[in-house]
């Protein structure tokens, strides 16, 4: 007992020793940093009166998988406009990026370029957004794609790219199924061609090629993202034509919901867990994606072009035998996929005008300059939402199949930016597991869904 | 006399100050932005008085549920952690080799944080129990993490695990300030293991219980990230505690008055509890 407590107090005091040391260190190297920081200004100064002042452009964005394509970007344009510093910071992921970026304007370090990602934010954000409409690209945007961040004829934000999402499948197993994907152009024709797959699954037709194929869907539910706001827009882009309309709808009325359960219950049905719904309500992107349709464990997931990268990564073969099918809302569009933009860039109002000047230039010539847009298609692998970009289409798969379903002009919008916030996610998107859980009927989903919207609004 | 009190407010300032800045402070300005429908991105926030408070009490069903499921979590999670701590301390005050060797691998999943703790979990919930009750035929470890149930024992299961070992610690330190003297006369006396541990362990570690039942009640009630990150609220918000609620009232609906209103009466809720609670376990305590 006596000896441990001394070992104990020893133990205490030398701990105590060793934080004083460390401390003791830490302050002397923070000192030599800032010496060296101010020396670094110093420099800089100097070599900057030469030229104008220093214009620093901090952009603040959530695009994860293009953070160093366009830090790489930013350190081109630094090249041509010497002047010019832009620092980039990157918070990944829907929500987060959201509490991220109030935290970052509440800390009073306010961004000069940040993202907004439709009518909601753009409302929420009004006092903070920057009039774009003078900008050069304005006039190059796609028919309709700059509606969301429209207010008054004004224009808020350029659109990041178009994504799009629909059934993605592999055709290789489809072709060894003998099912021929072009003809899919309705519910119907898709409810068939799901029945024989699931036939051919369960009678182990598949299994030499595919040994791990075990079902025709992968069903996501426990991502609400993919059933409240993807699944849901396929039904309610055909109530409502844009997001702006959707934003200004005081009630929904779900014209298409049996349609819309009939998607639902396709995916369900069809899935691994068929017999057991509520377990779909545990399945979230990883298992639908990477350890689903990549490695052939199922042959069709509801998800968009977003997903190449990581299937690629996993099986390149795969990714490059991916296709998408469309959406069919019965009764309405049948042969088409939600198309859409899902996020801006936004210049913030507050910041001073050279700073201003700058981030407008940055973007105006990430977007419309060649060695720009060489970047945004061929680096940060997007399907560009501007005209202009002849020559340079996508490479992958997925982006080809969205541009082919957007040439032909089979679309339909992204209306879920324009839902009551939350409303898709942790109303839609619940009520859904809720009924994959057996707890509501589809009816009470409707009912409690449109209740809500009112509410909401 | 003079120096005394000098040297007083010479160590008590500094901490004070920051004690004052960090949390006195944002305490009361939460306190305000609960009269108030602010939305959190510009400094415009409009009195209006009470009515978050009755927006909770009235409308907010799932506030009142994650208040009902948070409160069922603290009650069952008290009881298994204090008792795993206890057992296992217990267990490593016997004279054993082992003790240091086990002391430091009970203690160890508390040195995890709780995000990746969480991650970890969902693995094994849905991966590793699927798997083994796939393969064994127990349909009871299939499908965890999906429903409302296996939600709460995953976040019992995993807040054990994780805190029991530390509680451990505690009451380790308890056991062996009791003096060996008093259990040889019990011993001696003719109580056997189980009246020595009923009439003599447990009242003299009481001290140790107020301790162990504040910390254990108090991190109950305000669990976040493990929840988070666990089941995050799913499936469909039944498994949602007060913290994982207020915070998405404030970022993902915008609600940040409502937020703050929601976390003033938790932080009322809370306090009464623990006080409550540590007021009784004090009587209970006895004096050497």
């Amino acid at each position: 007992m006596k000896s441990s407590k001394k070992f104990l107090a020893v133990g205490i005091l030398i701990l105590f020793l060793f934080a004083t040391a460390l401390a003791a260190c830490t302050t002397e190297t923070s000192k030599d940093k800032v010496e060296d920081k101010t020396k670094a200004v110093e420099d800089s100064k100097d070599s900057e009166t030469s030229k104008d002042t220093a214009i620093e452009v901090d952009i603040f964005q959530f695009k994860v998988e293009i953070a160093k394509e366009l830090e790489a970007a930013a350190r081109e344009y630094e090249k041509t406009h010497p002047n010019v510093k832009i620092n980039i910071q990157t918070v990944g992921g829907g929500d987060d990026y959201g509490a991220a970026l109030r935290a970052k304007f509440q800390s009073g370090n306010e961004p000069d370029i940040y993202n907004v990602g439709g009518p909601q934010d753009v409302k929420d954000w009004m006092k903070k957004l920057e009039d774009l409409s003078d900008q050069p690209w304005v006039d190059l945007a796609l028919d309709g794609i700059l509606s969301g961040v429209t207010v008054e004829d004004k224009i808020y934000a350029l659109p990041f790219n178009i994504e799009g999402y629909g059934f993605v499948y592999n055709k290789a197993i489809f072709k060894d199924a003998g099912i021929d994907a072009s003809k899919i152009v309705d519910f119907a024709s898709l409810e068939s061609a799901v029945k024989e797959l699931d036939k051919k699954i369960k009678s182990g037709e598949l299994k030499d090629k595919y040994p791990l194929l075990e079902a025709v869907f992968e069903y996501a539910a426990k991502e609400t993202w993919v059933t409240g706001l993807h699944t849901s827009n396929s039904a309610l882009s055909q109530e409502f034509t844009s997001s702006l309309e959707a934003f200004s709808a005081d009630k929904v009325e779900f014209k298409y919901g049996d349609a819309l359960k009939e998607i639902i219950d396709l995916q369900v049905n069809y899935s691994s867990n068929s017999d057991s719904k509520a377990k779909l309500n545990a399945v979230d992107y990883a298992t639908q994606v990477d350890e689903g349709i990549a490695i052939e464990r199922v042959a069709i997931v509801q998800q968009g072009n977003w997903i190449y990268g990581g299937v690629s990564k996993i099986d390149e073969n795969v990714a490059k035998n991916l296709d998408i099918l469309p959406m069919p809302i019965k009764g309405a569009k049948e042969d088409s996929i939600p198309v859409g933009v899902p996020m801006y860039w936004a210049v913030n109002k507050s910041s001073n005008d050279a700073d201003k000047k700058a981030a407008k230039d940055f973007l105006n010539w990430l977007y419309t300059s060649d060695t720009g847009k060489d970047y945004v298609v061929n680096k940060f692998f997007f399907i560009p939402p501007l005209k202009g970009y002849d020559g340079l289409e996508p490479k992958d798969s997925l982006g080809k199949a969205v541009k082919r379903y957007a040439n032909e002009g089979k679309t339909m919008p992204w209306v879920f930016m324009g839902y009551p916030t939350g409303w898709g996610q942790e109303v839609l998107g619940v009520e859904i597991q809720k009924y994959l859980a057996g707890e509501v009927t589809w009816e009470e989903v409707i009912s409690n869904c449109t209740a809500k919207w009112t509410e909401m609004r | 006399m003079k120096s005394s009190k000098l040297w007083f407010s010479v160590f008590v300032f500094p901490i004070l100050f920051a004690f004052i800045i960090v949390v006195i402070i944002p305490m009361f300005m939460g306190i305000y932005y609960s009269f108030t429908d602010w939305n959190g991105i510009v400094n415009d926030a409009n009195w209006v008085g009470l009515s978050n408070y009755v927006e909770v009490i009235k409308n907010d069903e799932a506030f009142m549920n994650s208040f009902i499921f948070t409160g069922k979590f603290a009650l069952v999670s008290v009881l298994t952690i204090n008792l795993i701590g206890f057992g296992l301390a217990l267990l490593v005050t016997r004279n054993s080799k082992l003790n240091n060797l086990l002391r430091s691998i009970f203690f160890m999943p508390n040195l995890i944080g709780g995000l990746i703790l969480g991650f970890v979990w969902q693995f094994i919930f849905t991966k590793t129990f699927d798997s083994i009750g796939g393969k064994l035929g127990l349909s009871f470890l299939e499908g965890w993490l999906s429903t409302t149930s296996t939600g709460f024992w995953g976040l019992v299961i995993l807040m054990s695990w994780q805190l029991s070992g530390y509680m451990m610690i505690i009451y380790i330190a308890a056991l062996q300030s009791i003096p060996d003297s008093l259990k040889e006369a019990a011993k001696i006396d003719g109580a056997n293991a189980i009246q020595r541990l009923k009439n003599i362990t447990i009242p003299l570690v009481a001290p140790a219980f107020t301790v162990g039942l504040f910390l254990t009640l108090s991190n109950s009630f305000k669990l976040f990230d493990q929840n988070l990150s666990l089941t995050n609220g799913g499936p469909h918000n039944s498994t949602q505690m007060l913290s994982l609620n207020i915070y998405k009232t404030a970022f993902t609906f915008n609600k940040f008055g409502l937020a703050q209103a929601k976390a003033v009466i938790f932080l009322i809720t809370v306090a009464v509890i623990t006080l409550t609670q540590i007021y009784y376990s004090k009587k209970r305590e006895v004096e050497m």
